[in-house]
């Protein structure tokens, strides 16, 4: 088993070896699939709460495959008598990339606690300033945006139709949630302050790696670059 | 505007990641230059506040369609560039860890097209100049919207050029310039009108927030030197990504006509890949479910 860092390691040497497939290879991006199946499976996650998000693709995703399809209409292959254009299977082949590393990702943050992952990220050099940045984003984001959907709801609840959702009266609001954001941050670094904070939420000097870490994520890489060989 | 791993090349990709990399870095070490514990709560809640504020859409008038705060002009007039890319990009990281959005070879581009653009030129170099010291309305209104716009055309001019060299997208670069630049136009002006109005809220309600924070000047050549440095870097380095055709471009450069599928199971075929990698999967998920179960029996 590999520590939190190795696994941040593997997911991206997983993502590099995904995104390296050539446009018109799918065969090798569904071989490289087994990752976050076997990370699906292995812990535990119910596949629904993946692939229920796999679906929502981006549209601009969803269009940069549409241009592939619009643009290279050359016939590349036939599949069981139709033709199949090589925009097509370029096409294919993003929305498959996209799908396994976002799966990959999504069962990585599923399993690994965020606060754990912030250490990993701190093992793995990332400025302390970020790393601090990141754990007060996440602490505070939920509670934010808490309060922004209940601001949302006041206003629409006033509102008619789009008569009273213009910019003109949203501005307020968005300015009244900064007022009450910046607020809030004073006092939190008093509280902050209080338990001697003094700049950084500051985790253990980072280490070199250890041999067992070393040979987790070389075992792993070997294995992703096997499939690309022979997919 | 939110690049995909699935769009870009390890090469462009990379060479993005180290840019990026190299900007956190700088600002990080510009940061704790600045010993002021005090404003570290502050990136944390305003980045959140960022997050929170995509969610409240209004209206656009004559469109039919809504629109939200963009936020990284905002945070640069909030916080400084420093601050402003650091709380920019930790935004990023979690919308591509928890929402999906972008991926995590792409977020180096993603940083440098939604971060590095608006905090970096856009904010140093129009906003500042334009809206001056005092900031009376017209000349905030005016700078609000040239320095919004500037910064999100030229993220997207970017993210067509990295889309184009990394050779993924079939999509003729004049084209999806054209596309890209008249959309990016639009949401500028109303990412513009959203700043200006929220920083008109704030300046009436609260101008020390605005005047009274300690904002670091850039030295005008950082900047434009890493954008320089990237556009340098990513021309040279392209033609290595796609230098190694796999099979089937290979064959279709050198045959020029269709190719078809034997379908039998002869090796190298798409039939006996497609079994193999079907095999792959299950094979995949046994082994996981295996563990899984010796996990549980071990800890009962």
């Amino acid at each position: 088993m590999g520590t939190d860092r190795s696994t941040l390691l593997v997911t991206a040497i997983f993502i590099l070896a995904v995104v390296s497939v050539p446009k018109f290879n799918l065969t090798a991006v569904a071989a490289l699939g087994a990752f976050p199946v076997y990370l699906c499976t292995s812990s535990g996650i119910p596949p629904g709460r993946i692939s229920g998000r796999l679906l929502k693709l981006s549209p601009f995703i969803l269009f940069m495959a549409a241009g592939n399809i619009l643009f290279d209409r050359a016939p590349v292959m036939e599949l069981m008598g139709a033709s199949v254009t090589g925009g097509m299977l370029s096409a294919t082949v993003i929305l498959a990339k996209t799908m396994v590393t976002l799966a990959a990702l999504l069962s990585l943050t599923h399993t690994m606690p965020f606060h754990r992952m912030c250490r990993a990220l701190s093992a793995l050099r990332l400025p302390e300033v970020l790393v601090t940045q990141l754990i007060l984003l996440y602490r505070y984001s939920s509670l934010l945006q808490q309060e922004a959907a209940s601001m949302q709801k006041a206003r629409d609840l006033r509102s008619f139709g789009r008569r009273g959702k213009e910019l003109r009266r949203t501005a307020p609001l968005l300015g009244s949630l900064l007022l009450r954001t910046t607020g809030r941050a004073e006092r939190i670094y008093k509280a902050m302050n209080a338990r001697g904070f003094s700049g950084n939420l500051t985790f253990q000097k980072p280490e070199a790696f250890t041999a067992r870490e070393l040979a987790f994520a070389g075992l792993w890489a070997l294995g992703f670059m096997t499939v690309r060989l022979i997919f | 505007m939110h690049m995909a791993d699935a769009l870009v090349s390890p090469v462009v990709g990379g060479v993005f990641w180290a840019l990026s990399s190299t900007l956190i870095g700088w600002s990080a070490k510009k940061i704790t230059e600045e010993n002021d514990p005090k404003r570290t709560p502050l990136m944390g809640v305003l980045g959140a506040f960022i997050l929170a504020a995509q969610m409240i859409n209004f209206s656009i008038p004559g469109t039919g369609s809504s629109g939200h705060l963009g936020g990284g002009l905002l945070l640069a007039a909030l916080l400084g560039p420093h601050r402003a890319f650091i709380t920019l990009s930790s935004v990023l990281i979690i919308q591509s860890l928890f929402l999906a959005d972008g991926g995590v070879l792409a977020l180096g581009c993603n940083m440098f097209n939604i971060a590095f653009f608006p905090v970096f030129i856009a904010y140093p170099f129009f906003f500042r100049p334009l809206a001056g010291a005092a900031a009376p309305p017209f000349r905030l209104a005016a700078a609000s919207m040239i320095a919004a716009t500037a910064g999100l055309l030229l993220g997207a001019s970017s993210v067509v050029v990295q889309t184009t060299l990394s050779g993924i997208s079939e999509l003729p670069f004049s084209t999806f310039l054209l596309f890209m630049l008249p959309i990016h136009l639009a949401i500028g002006m109303v990412e513009g009108m959203a700043t200006w109005a929220v920083l008109s809220f704030i300046l009436n309600r609260a101008p020390a927030l605005l005047t009274g924070e300690k904002q670091p000047a850039i030295p005008p050549l950082v900047p434009a030197a890493v954008a320089i440095a990237a556009l340098l870097t990513v021309t040279l380095l392209s033609p290595f990504a796609s230098s190694a055709p796999d099979g089937l471009e290979w064959s279709i450069k050198r045959t020029g006509k269709t190719i078809a599928v034997q379908g039998k199971s002869e090796p190298g075929t798409p039939a006996s890949a497609i079994a193999g990698a079907t095999l792959l999967i299950v094979a995949a998920g046994g082994a996981g479910l295996a563990l899984r179960r010796s996990r549980r029996e071990r800890s009962a």
